[in-house]
């Protein structure tokens, strides 16, 4: 590696604090996850099921790193009963996706979380091993890093993954090293979603092959220069979970500041720039991604840091 | 005409002639020593006003004329003791390709070149990516052969700040930047393959939409190190 001196390192308690300040917000706005009673009648169900995965995801982060707080483990467990127990109805709203869908790998992908923490839906997984003997359900068409999360949502549920997965990791736009000048949006996040199935969502770094962890070590800090000048949070975030799951990673300082600084008084993330205005709910719809990655990319940088300590 | 044009003129000529095209190049005839702007495009492009000079065959022999209007731009714009490290480094270069590039004549004082003045080289190793990239972008007129064989040794050690630095250049889209630090990295050695730096090159001159200063780092890269092709 031909590079002058890393960059300083973001002190633990500022990496703690956006976590901490982030989730409160998200408990404090739980109700905006719910589904109404139209939203699971009209087949919109699909949106609204997506944050909720995410929300079960990264609260397993938080327990798995260990870096919560007292306060933060005990408002992370009552965010996942809720997420369970009144969201999902105890499980009935996948089971009812599934036999709505027998052949999709959403409810799949949602559940896996959940069983991972305690939570069971028998007749789900009745119903899914079904599915898991077509054909159909390993040729799917879609995204190549949506497969690999499909493949991890199986490894999480117990199941065994339905198609070899360094083969998947190879038909991933990251696991081909192209040109890194050529990174867009699109392109950036399908990065950071490979990276977060191929290591589970942090919990196993060493996951990633060396020769893409030494791509990314080279490349991560150019990219995340461009959306940090974007000033696009969501992203930035996704980026900094990304550099917590890498080697050596720098924890940078100089970003962590500028991130922590976009983040609103009550504990959101905005998504880019500055926070929207409006309906309450709306503004949920808007930002409750990025705080969730808020969250996220905290618990990790923190983990890191303190391992590092 | 503004400076920017004639800058661009002379670049346009500098790229003919690198390409291999039109009459051998001469820079007397691409910036008269009577043009009043002829010292401030000099100061711009820097030792790159003498780059065809590198290949014989693409010039003419170097004659008097060629020396006297680099003469009065080393006059005009000697770096003084507040000058900015760039610009004594692009003063340097401009002094070492006369003295391998022109006729010019130690033994008779008025005809000497100017000594090399003294350039701070501490930033090439301290510099973050970011700043480093900006700097070496400024100087690439200097990724010539032969030329500042210090700055390329020091850049050698720092190829992949340098990668970066072309990563983020070619995503601001600032062409001049990005076409100027792959330009470096086509002269020095261990680039990243995964950069695909001759993909790169081939991209940002499309995309500088006939900007003749982008032109002339591509075609720099391409004539004298082979990249870019």
């Amino acid at each position: 590696m031909t590079t002058a001196a890393v960059a300083a390192a973001a002190p633990p308690a500022l990496l703690h604090a956006v976590g901490d300040r982030a989730l409160t917000w998200l408990d404090n706005h739980r109700e905006f996850f719910r589904l109404t009673a139209e939203e699971r009648a009209s087949g919109t169900v699909f949106e609204r099921l997506k944050p909720i995965g995410e929300l079960a995801l990264i609260m397993q982060v938080l327990f798995r790193e260990g870096v919560a707080g007292s306060r933060q483990h005990t408002r992370a467990s009552r965010l996942l009963d809720f997420a369970w127990r009144e969201l999902l109805d105890g499980g009935t709203v996948l089971t009812e996706l599934q036999r709505d869908e027998p052949v999709s790998p959403v409810a799949l992908e949602v559940y896996a979380t959940f069983r991972q923490l305690g939570y069971r839906a028998p007749a789900l997984e009745a119903a899914v091993e079904v599915s898991r003997r077509t054909t159909t359900w390993k040729t799917l068409e879609m995204m190549p890093n949506r497969r690999l999360g499909v493949l991890n949502a199986e490894r999480k549920a117990g199941l065994a993954p339905s198609e070899d997965f360094d083969g998947a990791v190879s038909r991933t736009w990251l696991g081909r090293l192209p040109e890194p000048w050529t990174v867009q949006y699109n392109i950036a996040y399908d990065i950071t979603h490979t990276v977060f199935h191929l290591t589970n969502w942090g919990e196993a770094p060493d996951r990633i092959p060396p020769e893409i962890a030494s791509y990314l070590t080279l490349y991560l800090p150019a990219w995340m220069e461009d959306w940090l000048d974007a000033e696009n949070w969501d992203l930035l975030g996704e980026l900094l979970v990304v550099d917590t799951c890498l080697p050596h990673p720098t924890l940078d300082a100089r970003i962590w500041e500028r991130y922590a600084a976009a983040q609103s008084d009550a504990g959101a993330m905005p998504a880019q720039r500055g926070m929207p205005e409006g309906d309450t709910s709306d503004v949920f719809d808007d930002v409750h991604h990025p705080t969730l990655i808020a969250v996220f990319a905290s618990a990790m940088a923190t983990s890191r840091a303190l391992q590092s300590a | 005409m503004p400076l920017s044009a004639v800058v661009a003129d002379v670049a346009t000529g500098v790229v003919l002639a690198l390409r291999g095209g039109g009459d051998p190049y001469a820079l007397s005839r691409v910036l008269p020593q009577d043009d009043p702007l002829a010292p401030a495009a000099i100061r711009v492009l820097g030792a790159d006003v003498l780059a065809p000079y590198a290949l014989d065959h693409r010039s003419a022999p170097a004659g008097a004329d060629d020396e006297t209007v680099v003469r009065q731009a080393l006059a005009a714009y000697p770096p003084g003791p507040d000058a900015s490290e760039v610009s004594v480094w692009t003063y340097r270069g401009l002094i070492e390709a006369s003295r391998a590039l022109l006729p010019g004549d130690p033994g008779d004082a008025d005809r000497a070149w100017p000594q090399v003045p003294r350039a701070g080289a501490a930033w090439i190793t301290t510099d973050p990516w970011p700043k480093l990239a900006f700097r070496a972008s400024q100087l690439a007129a200097l990724a010539f052969p032969g030329l500042a064989p210090d700055l390329a040794d020091g850049l050698a050690a720092r190829t992949d700040d340098l990668a970066r630095g072309f990563v983020r250049a070619v995503r601001r889209r600032d062409w001049l930047q990005a076409a100027g630090l792959g330009r470096w990295l086509a002269r020095l050695p261990h680039v990243p393959p995964t950069l695909g730096l001759d993909s790169g090159l081939v991209f940002v001159q499309q995309m500088s939409d006939g900007d003749a200063r982008v032109a002339l780092h591509v075609v720099a890269a391409r004539q004298f190190y082979g990249r870019g092709g």
